[in-house]
Protein backbone atom coordinates (compact mmCIF):
# COMPACT_ATOMS: atom_id res chain seq x y z
CA UNK A 1 0.00 0.00 0.00
CA UNK A 2 1.29 3.60 -0.54
CA UNK A 3 1.22 6.16 2.05
CA UNK A 4 -1.78 3.88 3.79
CA UNK A 5 -3.76 5.73 6.99
CA UNK A 6 -2.03 5.34 10.15
CA UNK A 7 -3.00 2.61 12.59
CA UNK A 8 -3.27 2.56 16.14
CA UNK A 9 -2.78 -0.76 18.69
CA UNK A 10 -5.76 -2.82 20.55
CA UNK A 11 -5.20 -4.82 22.97
CA UNK A 12 -6.85 -8.47 22.97
CA UNK A 13 -7.16 -11.17 24.78
CA UNK A 14 -4.15 -13.30 24.32
CA UNK A 15 -5.63 -16.73 23.92
CA UNK A 16 -8.51 -15.00 20.90
CA UNK A 17 -5.76 -13.06 19.01
CA UNK A 18 -3.62 -16.97 19.22
CA UNK A 19 -6.64 -18.57 17.62
CA UNK A 20 -7.33 -15.32 15.25
CA UNK A 21 -3.65 -15.90 14.33
CA UNK A 22 -4.49 -19.48 13.46
CA UNK A 23 -7.55 -18.41 11.25
CA UNK A 24 -5.53 -15.53 9.78
CA UNK A 25 -2.78 -18.18 8.39
CA UNK A 26 -5.06 -20.92 7.36
CA UNK A 27 -7.04 -18.34 5.28
CA UNK A 28 -4.73 -16.97 3.58
CA UNK A 29 -4.66 -13.42 4.88
CA UNK A 30 -0.81 -11.95 4.95
CA UNK A 31 -1.00 -11.28 8.75
CA UNK A 32 -3.38 -11.72 11.73
CA UNK A 33 -3.69 -7.64 11.75
CA UNK A 34 -4.81 -7.85 8.50
CA UNK A 35 -7.40 -10.20 8.94
CA UNK A 36 -8.57 -8.51 11.97
CA UNK A 37 -8.92 -5.04 10.11
CA UNK A 38 -11.02 -7.44 7.17
CA UNK A 39 -13.50 -8.50 10.46
CA UNK A 40 -14.03 -5.08 11.53
CA UNK A 41 -14.40 -3.62 8.04
CA UNK A 42 -17.43 -6.27 7.28
CA UNK A 43 -18.85 -5.95 10.77
CA UNK A 44 -18.67 -1.84 10.65
CA UNK A 45 -20.73 -2.26 7.48
CA UNK A 46 -24.00 -3.72 9.72
CA UNK A 47 -23.66 -0.84 12.40
CA UNK A 48 -23.22 1.84 10.08
CA UNK A 49 -25.74 3.35 8.38
CA UNK A 50 -25.70 1.93 4.66
CA UNK A 51 -29.13 3.98 3.76
CA UNK A 52 -26.54 7.11 2.11
CA UNK A 53 -26.64 5.12 -1.37
CA UNK A 54 -29.33 7.23 -3.04
CA UNK A 55 -26.96 10.66 -1.49
CA UNK A 56 -23.89 8.56 -3.54
CA UNK A 57 -26.01 7.80 -6.85
CA UNK A 58 -27.37 11.67 -6.75
CA UNK A 59 -24.44 13.19 -6.48
CA UNK A 60 -22.28 11.03 -9.00
CA UNK A 61 -25.40 11.22 -11.47
CA UNK A 62 -25.28 15.60 -11.44
CA UNK A 63 -21.39 15.18 -11.88
CA UNK A 64 -22.20 12.76 -15.10
CA UNK A 65 -19.98 9.78 -13.83
CA UNK A 66 -23.31 7.46 -14.17
CA UNK A 67 -26.16 7.61 -16.53
CA UNK B 1 -4.50 -28.87 -24.55
CA UNK B 2 -4.06 -26.46 -21.73
CA UNK B 3 -6.16 -23.65 -24.15
CA UNK B 4 -9.13 -26.35 -23.89
CA UNK B 5 -9.28 -26.89 -20.13
CA UNK B 6 -8.54 -23.05 -19.65
CA UNK B 7 -11.72 -22.20 -21.77
CA UNK B 8 -14.16 -25.16 -20.19
CA UNK B 9 -13.29 -24.21 -16.99
CA UNK B 10 -13.70 -20.63 -17.13
CA UNK B 11 -10.62 -19.99 -16.55
CA UNK B 12 -9.21 -18.58 -19.74
CA UNK B 13 -9.50 -14.64 -18.65
CA UNK B 14 -6.60 -13.15 -20.85
CA UNK B 15 -4.61 -10.27 -20.20
CA UNK B 16 -5.70 -8.12 -17.02
CA UNK B 17 -7.45 -4.75 -17.78
CA UNK B 18 -5.79 -1.79 -15.65
CA UNK B 19 -8.46 -0.25 -13.97
CA UNK B 20 -8.08 3.14 -13.16
CA UNK B 21 -10.85 3.36 -10.05
CA UNK B 22 -11.76 5.92 -6.79
CA UNK B 23 -14.41 8.66 -6.15
CA UNK B 24 -14.96 11.41 -8.56
CA UNK B 25 -11.96 14.12 -8.08
CA UNK B 26 -9.94 11.79 -6.54
CA UNK B 27 -6.57 11.69 -9.25
CA UNK B 28 -8.22 9.07 -11.14
CA UNK B 29 -7.09 11.48 -14.59
CA UNK B 30 -3.86 11.96 -13.36
CA UNK B 31 -3.32 8.63 -12.81
CA UNK B 32 -4.40 7.68 -16.46
CA UNK B 33 -2.40 10.38 -17.90
CA UNK B 34 0.42 8.95 -16.10
CA UNK B 35 -0.32 5.35 -17.50
CA UNK B 36 -0.44 6.86 -21.20
CA UNK B 37 2.75 8.26 -20.63
CA UNK B 38 4.11 5.32 -19.39
CA UNK B 39 2.98 3.65 -22.87
CA UNK B 40 -0.03 1.80 -21.54
CA UNK B 41 -3.24 1.96 -24.22
CA UNK B 42 -6.02 3.97 -22.60
CA UNK B 43 -9.37 3.08 -23.49
CA UNK B 44 -10.92 6.10 -23.94
CA UNK B 45 -13.94 7.70 -26.39
CA UNK B 46 -12.97 11.49 -25.78
CA UNK B 47 -16.38 12.00 -25.68
CA UNK B 48 -15.83 14.22 -22.56
CA UNK B 49 -13.85 16.89 -23.29
CA UNK B 50 -11.27 18.87 -21.40
CA UNK B 51 -13.29 21.40 -19.42
CA UNK B 52 -11.77 23.55 -15.94
CA UNK B 53 -12.76 21.18 -13.59
CA UNK B 54 -9.60 18.79 -16.10
CA UNK B 55 -8.26 20.78 -17.82
CA UNK B 56 -6.00 17.68 -19.08
CA UNK B 57 -9.06 15.78 -19.73
CA UNK B 58 -11.38 13.39 -18.66
CA UNK B 59 -10.10 10.04 -20.12
CA UNK B 60 -13.47 8.31 -19.72
CA UNK B 61 -15.26 6.01 -21.94
CA UNK B 62 -18.94 6.93 -22.14
CA UNK B 63 -20.35 3.50 -22.22
CA UNK B 64 -19.05 2.62 -18.88
CA UNK B 65 -21.52 5.10 -17.40
CA UNK B 66 -24.19 2.43 -17.87
CA UNK B 67 -22.14 -0.37 -16.17
CA UNK B 68 -24.90 -0.65 -13.73
CA UNK B 69 -28.00 -1.15 -16.25
CA UNK B 70 -26.43 -2.58 -19.48
CA UNK B 71 -26.70 -6.60 -20.10
CA UNK B 72 -24.21 -6.83 -22.74
CA UNK B 73 -20.77 -5.94 -21.06
CA UNK B 74 -18.89 -7.74 -23.49
CA UNK B 75 -17.07 -4.53 -24.88
CA UNK B 76 -15.37 -4.56 -21.64
CA UNK B 77 -13.29 -7.54 -22.91
CA UNK B 78 -12.00 -4.84 -25.72
CA UNK B 79 -9.99 -3.17 -22.40
CA UNK B 80 -7.76 -5.92 -21.75
CA UNK B 81 -4.10 -4.86 -21.85
CA UNK B 82 -5.65 -1.53 -21.51
CA UNK B 83 -6.01 0.86 -19.00
CA UNK B 84 -9.59 2.32 -18.27
CA UNK B 85 -11.72 4.48 -16.30
CA UNK B 86 -14.13 3.00 -13.91
CA UNK B 87 -15.35 5.25 -10.31
CA UNK B 88 -15.41 3.12 -7.36
CA UNK B 89 -19.06 2.70 -7.39
CA UNK B 90 -19.24 0.70 -10.79
CA UNK B 91 -16.53 -1.63 -9.63
CA UNK B 92 -19.07 -3.67 -8.97
CA UNK B 93 -20.65 -4.03 -12.11
CA UNK B 94 -17.52 -5.37 -13.97
CA UNK B 95 -18.22 -8.53 -15.90
CA UNK B 96 -16.33 -11.55 -13.91
CA UNK B 97 -15.14 -12.17 -17.16
CA UNK B 98 -12.21 -10.67 -17.17
CA UNK B 99 -8.90 -10.27 -14.83
CA UNK B 100 -8.51 -6.43 -13.19
CA UNK B 101 -5.81 -5.02 -11.84
CA UNK B 102 -6.94 -1.70 -10.13
CA UNK B 103 -5.52 1.10 -8.92
CA UNK B 104 -7.57 2.60 -6.55
CA UNK B 105 -6.60 6.82 -6.21
CA UNK B 106 -7.07 7.63 -2.75
CA UNK B 107 -7.84 11.43 -1.38
CA UNK B 108 -8.49 13.33 1.42
CA UNK B 109 -12.40 13.36 2.02
CA UNK B 110 -12.90 16.78 2.63
CA UNK B 111 -11.15 17.69 -0.74
CA UNK B 112 -13.02 15.01 -2.83
CA UNK B 113 -16.29 16.73 -1.74
CA UNK B 114 -14.97 20.21 -2.04
CA UNK B 115 -13.52 19.27 -5.69
CA UNK B 116 -16.95 17.91 -6.71
CA UNK B 117 -18.96 20.07 -5.37
CA UNK B 118 -17.21 23.00 -7.30
CA UNK B 119 -17.69 20.53 -10.47
CA UNK B 120 -21.99 20.69 -9.98
CA UNK B 121 -21.43 24.33 -9.43
CA UNK B 122 -19.68 24.83 -13.03
CA UNK B 123 -21.94 21.82 -14.18
CA UNK B 124 -25.05 24.04 -13.00
CA UNK B 125 -26.17 20.95 -11.47
CA UNK B 126 -28.33 21.52 -8.14
CA UNK B 127 -26.55 19.78 -4.94
CA UNK B 128 -28.33 19.33 -1.67
CA UNK B 129 -26.54 16.53 -0.24
CA UNK B 130 -24.97 17.75 3.25
CA UNK B 131 -21.12 17.51 3.31
CA UNK B 132 -21.27 15.92 6.35
CA UNK B 133 -23.33 12.91 5.32
CA UNK B 134 -21.74 12.61 2.63
CA UNK B 135 -17.94 11.81 4.16
CA UNK B 136 -19.50 9.17 6.19
CA UNK B 137 -21.80 7.63 2.87
CA UNK B 138 -18.41 7.99 0.88
CA UNK B 139 -16.53 5.82 4.29
CA UNK B 140 -19.14 3.17 4.09
CA UNK B 141 -18.58 2.75 0.52
CA UNK B 142 -14.97 2.71 0.62
CA UNK B 143 -15.18 -0.38 3.08
CA UNK B 144 -17.25 -2.05 0.69
CA UNK B 145 -15.27 -1.44 -1.94
CA UNK B 146 -12.15 -3.19 -0.54
CA UNK B 147 -13.97 -5.91 0.70
CA UNK B 148 -15.27 -6.41 -2.62
CA UNK B 149 -11.79 -6.15 -3.92
CA UNK B 150 -11.30 -9.03 -1.28
CA UNK B 151 -14.12 -11.27 -2.57
CA UNK B 152 -13.67 -10.72 -6.43
CA UNK B 153 -10.92 -13.32 -7.10
CA UNK B 154 -10.56 -11.44 -10.41
CA UNK B 155 -9.33 -7.90 -8.77
CA UNK B 156 -5.78 -7.16 -7.94
CA UNK B 157 -5.78 -3.78 -6.28
CA UNK B 158 -3.23 -1.25 -5.91
CA UNK B 159 -3.99 2.07 -3.54
CA UNK B 160 -2.19 5.25 -4.41
CA UNK B 161 -2.82 8.29 -2.34
CA UNK B 162 -3.79 11.41 -4.60
CA UNK B 163 -1.22 13.80 -2.27
CA UNK B 164 1.41 11.47 -1.91
CA UNK B 165 1.21 10.62 -5.52
CA UNK B 166 1.99 14.91 -6.13
CA UNK B 167 4.70 15.28 -3.79
CA UNK B 168 6.57 12.29 -5.40
CA UNK B 169 5.60 11.60 -8.65
CA UNK B 170 8.80 9.02 -9.07
CA UNK B 171 7.91 7.00 -6.11
CA UNK B 172 4.40 6.52 -7.39
CA UNK B 173 5.67 5.72 -11.00
CA UNK B 174 7.78 3.28 -9.60
CA UNK B 175 5.15 1.67 -7.06
CA UNK B 176 2.54 1.81 -10.21
CA UNK B 177 4.70 0.09 -12.55
CA UNK B 178 5.93 -2.50 -10.08
CA UNK B 179 2.48 -3.57 -9.37
CA UNK B 180 1.79 -3.81 -13.67
CA UNK B 181 4.45 -5.67 -14.16
CA UNK B 182 7.36 -3.07 -14.67
CA UNK B 183 6.99 -2.36 -18.51
CA UNK B 184 6.25 1.04 -18.40
CA UNK B 185 8.59 3.95 -18.88
CA UNK B 186 8.56 5.84 -15.09
CA UNK B 187 10.68 8.61 -16.04
CA UNK B 188 7.22 9.74 -18.32
CA UNK B 189 4.42 8.87 -15.94
CA UNK B 190 6.25 11.32 -13.65
CA UNK B 191 6.62 14.12 -15.69
CA UNK B 192 3.15 14.61 -16.33
CA UNK B 193 2.00 14.99 -13.06
CA UNK B 194 1.16 18.80 -12.87
CA UNK B 195 1.28 19.66 -8.92
CA UNK B 196 -0.64 22.55 -10.08
CA UNK B 197 -3.95 20.24 -11.08
CA UNK B 198 -4.11 20.11 -6.95
CA UNK B 199 -6.05 22.99 -6.27
CA UNK B 200 -8.93 22.02 -3.41
CA UNK B 201 -6.56 20.94 -0.92
CA UNK B 202 -7.43 20.72 3.22
CA UNK B 203 -5.99 23.88 4.43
Amino acid sequence: MFGFGKTVGVKIDKDLYARVAKVADVAGYATAEEFVQHILEKEMLHFEDSGNDADIRAKLKGLGYIS
Amino acid sequence: MAGFFSRLFGTDLGEPLVIVSGLPRSGTSMMMKMLEAGGLPILTDSVRTADVDNPKGYYEYERVKDLEKETDKSYVREGRGKALKVISWLLKDLPDDNRYRIIFMRRDLGEVIASQNKMLAHRGEVDQSDDRMMVDAYMNHLASVRILARKRANFEMLEVRYDTAVKDPAAAARLVNSFLAGKLDEAKMREVVDAELYRNRKA
